[in-house]
């Protein structure tokens, strides 16, 4: 059995590759993509340390993430859609209306 | 004591509760009632006079006043209505001759575009003024004490657009507010000291009374008194006051209302027989304004203002009467002054009204001729006012100074009599500067002749005259009791007033019991020698063929010659002000020059700017990139993560 280090690892490298790329793209489709990185790194340590641990809570909580990570991609792609109808913007600092 | 019949109960709440009907119907409806609305005004105040008239024949005694409870609110503070002699005699003149006041005044007012308002503001004063001294108890009195100064104050101010009336009616008020004052004091004081507020109660403990508490709850009082009746030096509004219509000088600056002082302590008798100290002061602070008001009169050109001032010295004796404990000859004097100084307030606004406005008795001179009518009223009521023989002042006057010699006032007694001559002396030179010599005035002779005109500011109604008889009929309707209210007094201690009040005021206990040094009949002689000399003092200066051919010379000449101390009033006025006013002017401008701007509006001004200070910056988060909030919130999560690997995870 691999090291837990190694999930451990992994996950935390492509967690910053999401968040990389929403903090440095500015595709509105992109950055929804890196968020789903970020969401599937979580569920990666997830279900490393659940194995590890040997407690079954990390596996339920997994479904719950991607349960959750389907209806924000769902939501979120309308929003980017309806926003782009309207605006027609490929650039999410373009959407900036909420500045103060 | 016997219960009150269902019958008087009702009527004495009908002859109360009908000018307050009146008030707020005329408030209500006035711009759709206008004139016929002073006629309603008038016809309810007389109808009060009657049901007053009813209660007065069924009778009422010191001993079995008609009670009426009203609200019972808690222990020890019953509101309710009493008539007993001394209420009933109050309510009397205040329905009887306010009534007639009122009739004078729908003829006076006719032309005045704010008639009903005048009526409203009428009816309320008769509500108040009845509410004051019906009152069986001293926060009915303390209530109706303050309405009627607010009554006052709204019809000396009636003609709001002149800035001299706004000024005296504030004037007027303020003053008032010192009484006010005074008035609660004494309300605290009893209720603290008996635990009723009704007055049976207060006077069936006022034995248990310090001497201490007693003279203060009778300053008190006192204060009260003195400044609703313009007892010096708290006097100095009441001249003021005569910006105010004919009518309401007539009726609550001369008739009623400034007599409240005198009912008052004529009310509280028991407490005052208890404390000699506040007698004395009482009949001195009232000598005082009888004196500095007779000769304040001397030195009027105003018509009103001579009234005025003489309607102070007559409340000086009736303060005098009352305060030395002459209660009977205090009470007579206002009952037969509320008559003869009405007369003359109605009558000199008769010839205020013909003369367009003209209130200078330099500018008038033999309207004897022209305007008979008020001259035979004006020369009863100043007959009445001297105190000539046989009219009702003479045995009002004559029963109040020889009422201070009894009760072992010499000194007083004196002013009294030199203050009757110099009385003399001032209303007749009023009588001879207005009705005889020559005409004065600008008016043309021409129109002098016409009817009653109207007041100059409402000019464009020329067309509409009230009928002359409606002013003149309640003139008339005084004559009567300007000659022979004094009657009743005939017979002294067996006289139908002494009967009439019975045992109302108790006995004084510091009735003199030494010997008079003068008999009541070389008293009176010794008053008519005096008032015999005014009146001729005053037809050689101004009455004689020789004063009337060089009258205007005369006139002009006498006007630069007054001499300082009449010209500017005693400098009460210059006193008060500099004491007082200017005082609280100077502080009322440093608060708006200093206080206001720099620490009041400065500090709302401050806090405003630090609200908009971090309200920029909190602006500048919210910069609507949001890459920026993500990095933010990643930022965040990393400094928890080093944070919790620096310390390591909570235990």
């Amino acid at each position: 059995m691999a090291d837990i280090a190694n999930y451990v690892a992994l996950s935390a490298l492509v967690f910053f590759i999401g968040v990389a790329g929403v903090v440095l793209r500015r595709n509105p489709l992109i950055v929804l993509m890196s968020i789903e990185l970020m969401l599937n790194a979580a569920n990666l340590a997830l279900v490393a340390f659940s194995r590890a641990w040997v407690n079954n809570a990390g596996h339920i909580f997994v479904f719950l993430v991607i349960t959750v990570a389907a209806a924000e991609a769902a939501i979120g792609l309308a929003i980017v859609v309806a926003a782009f109808r309207k605006a027609r913007f490929v650039d999410v600092d373009e959407v900036a209306s909420l500045r103060g | 004591m016997t219960p009150p019949s269902a019958q008087s109960v009702t009527l004495l709440l009908l002859l109360w509760l009908l000018p307050l009907l009146g008030a707020i119907v005329l408030w209500t409806f006035g711009p759709q009632l206008r004139r016929s609305g002073s006629i309603v005004a008038s016809a309810l105040v007389l109808v009060s006079f009657a049901l007053t008239l009813v209660l007065f024949v069924g009778g009422t005694s010191p001993d079995n006043p008609l009670q009426v409870p009203l609200v019972s609110w808690t222990r020890g503070f019953n509101l309710g209505l009493e008539l007993d002699p001394l209420s009933l005699l109050w309510t009397l003149i205040i329905t009887g001759v306010g009534g007639l006041i009122h009739v004078y005044a729908i003829g006076y007012m006719w032309s005045d575009k704010a008639i009903a308002r005048f009526f409203a503001y009428m009816n309320f004063f008769v509500f108040a003024m009845l509410t004051l001294v019906l009152s069986d108890n001293v926060v009915g009195l303390l209530v109706g004490w303050g309405l009627v100064g607010l009554a006052s104050y709204f019809l000396i101010g009636f003609w709001f657009y002149k800035p001299s009336a706004v000024a005296a009616a504030r004037k007027a008020f303020v003053i008032n507010v010192v009484g006010d004052v005074g008035m609660m004091f004494a309300v605290f004081a009893l209720f603290s000291a008996t635990g009723s507020i009704a007055f049976g109660d207060i006077f069936a403990k006022a034995h248990d009374f310090s001497p201490s508490l007693l003279f203060t709850i009778c300053l008190a009082l006192f204060i009260a008194a003195a400044a609703k009746s313009a007892q010096v030096p708290l006097h100095t509004w009441l001249p003021d006051a005569m910006e105010g219509p004919t009518p309401v000088s007539a009726l609550i600056h001369a008739a009623t209302m400034v007599t409240a002082g005198v009912y008052l302590i004529a009310r509280f008798a028991p407490l005052w027989n208890l404390s000699p100290q506040s007698q004395e002061l009482a009949g001195i602070v009232g000598a005082l304004t009888m004196v500095l008001g007779a000769l304040l009169g001397i030195g009027q050109w105003d018509i009103k203002r001579i009234l005025a001032y003489s309607t102070m010295s007559q409340i000086g004796y009736m303060v005098m009467g009352v305060g030395v404990g002459a209660y009977q000859a205090g009470v007579l004097h206002f009952f037969t002054h509320a008559f003869f100084k009405a007369q003359l307030f109605l009558g000199a606004g008769i010839i205020i009204h013909a003369l367009h406005d003209e209130q200078d008795v330099r500018k008038m001179g033999g309207l004897r001729i022209r305007m008979p009518f008020a001259y035979w009223a004006m020369l009863l009521g100043t007959l009445a006012i001297c105190g000539f023989p046989f009219f009702s002042g003479f045995y009002s006057k004559d029963a109040v100074v020889y009422g201070a010699l009894e009760h072992g006032h010499p000194w007083l007694y004196l002013a009294g009599v030199l203050t009757a001559g110099v009385t003399a002396y001032y209303m007749f030179r009023m009588i001879f500067l207005v009705f005889f010599g020559p005409y004065r005035g600008e008016v043309t002779e021409v129109e002098l002749g016409m009817p009653v005109s109207e007041h100059a500011a409402h000019a464009e109604e020329h067309v509409a005259h009230a009928p002359a008889w409606l002013m003149q009929v309640p003139v008339a309707i005084l004559m009567l009791p300007t000659v022979a209210a004094g009657y009743l007094f005939i017979g002294g201690s067996t006289s139908p007033w002494a009967r009439y009040f019975g045992t109302q005021f108790g006995t004084s206990e510091n009735v003199a019991s030494l010997p008079l040094p003068i008999p009541e009949l070389a008293s009176t002689w010794i008053v008519m020698a005096v008032v015999a000399a005014g009146i001729v003092i005053a037809y050689l200066r101004y009455g004689a063929q020789g004063a009337q051919t060089s009258a205007i010379d005369r006139i002009r000449a006498e006007g630069i010659a007054m001499p300082q101390a009449l010209r500017h009033a005693f400098w009460f006025d210059d006193v008060i002000n500099a004491l007082f006013v200017r005082p609280a002017q100077a502080l009322g401008l440093a608060i708006s020059r200093f206080v206001d701007p720099h620490v009041i509006d400065a500090g709302v001004r401050d806090v405003a700017w630090l609200a908009g200070l971090f309200g920029a910056l909190a602006r500048g988060l919210q910069n609507g990139l949001v890459r920026a909030y993500a990095l933010t919130l990643v930022v965040g999560a990393a400094c928890f993560i080093v944070y919790y690997a620096l310390i390591g995870a909570p235990r």
